[in-house]
């Protein structure tokens, strides 16, 4: 994944549980990995992240952080507004693994994230041509390479 | 993955442990691993032999999510 190279999936919305017992939604999803953005930092194992229009930035569980070297708490620590509330988040540059190459990003680390991760419109969007599809329930990623 | 597969998924997602995280396998067919933190659930998927699984943190509840 390290090399840039064309990339075009189509990917199926994966189910979650709507309620413990009963009921389900569609989320558009897709696995990914991050590091620290020095050469040759160990990835994280692979996570799944939602893919989602209405962020900002890319934002991550803090614990994923914290264990593959952030000191989370270091970074530029920001509130952000989000539907269920303020949230406190702290910004890191990271090396964000996808498909059809590495981005050098900044994004943001929250320990209130209820999701390993969220991939928004800087650092995942601005790479990707993104198609929801609900009608076939998937999403076509086509990799954008600006030169 | 087929809808066959997806409603496996699901019920697998509906088995976890609640407030934890899991590891599935490659084909997300099976639960490998499961911890209550990150660091633990990689432990003990790479305890369990599997190098390469796919992480997801289970809720604290399930409901739909909008962050």
């Amino acid at each position: 994944m390290d090399a840039n190279f064309c990339v075009s999936l189509r990917l199926p919305y994966k189910k979650y549980p709507a309620s413990h017992g009963y009921g389900f939604y569609y989320v558009a999803v897709l696995p990914v990995s991050i590091a620290l953005p020095l050469a040759n930092s160990p990835r994280s194992k692979r996570f799944e992240a939602i893919i989602d229009s209405g962020a900002t930035r890319c934002q991550f569980q803090a614990a994923i952080g914290k264990a593959m070297g952030f000191d989370i708490e270091s970074g530029e620590a920001e509130e952000t507004l989000g539907i269920n509330g303020v949230n406190r988040i702290y910004m890191h540059d990271i090396s964000l693994y996808l498909p059809g190459g590495v981005v050098a990003t900044r994004a943001a680390f929250s320990y209130e994230l209820p999701v390993p991760g969220l991939l928004g419109m800087e650092g995942f969007f601005e790479h990707f041509q993104v198609i929801f599809d609900p009608v076939a329930r998937q999403v076509g990623l086509d990799r954008i390479h600006q030169s | 993955m087929d809808m066959p597969n997806q409603d496996k998924r699901l019920q697998l997602l509906r088995s976890a442990p609640m407030d934890s995280w899991i590891a599935l396998s490659e084909d997300e067919s099976r639960i490998v691993a499961v911890g209550a933190t990150y660091e633990e659930v990689v432990k003990n998927s790479e305890s369990a032999g599997f190098a390469d699984p796919l992480l997801l943190k289970i809720p604290k509840v399930w409901m739909p999510i909008s962050v």
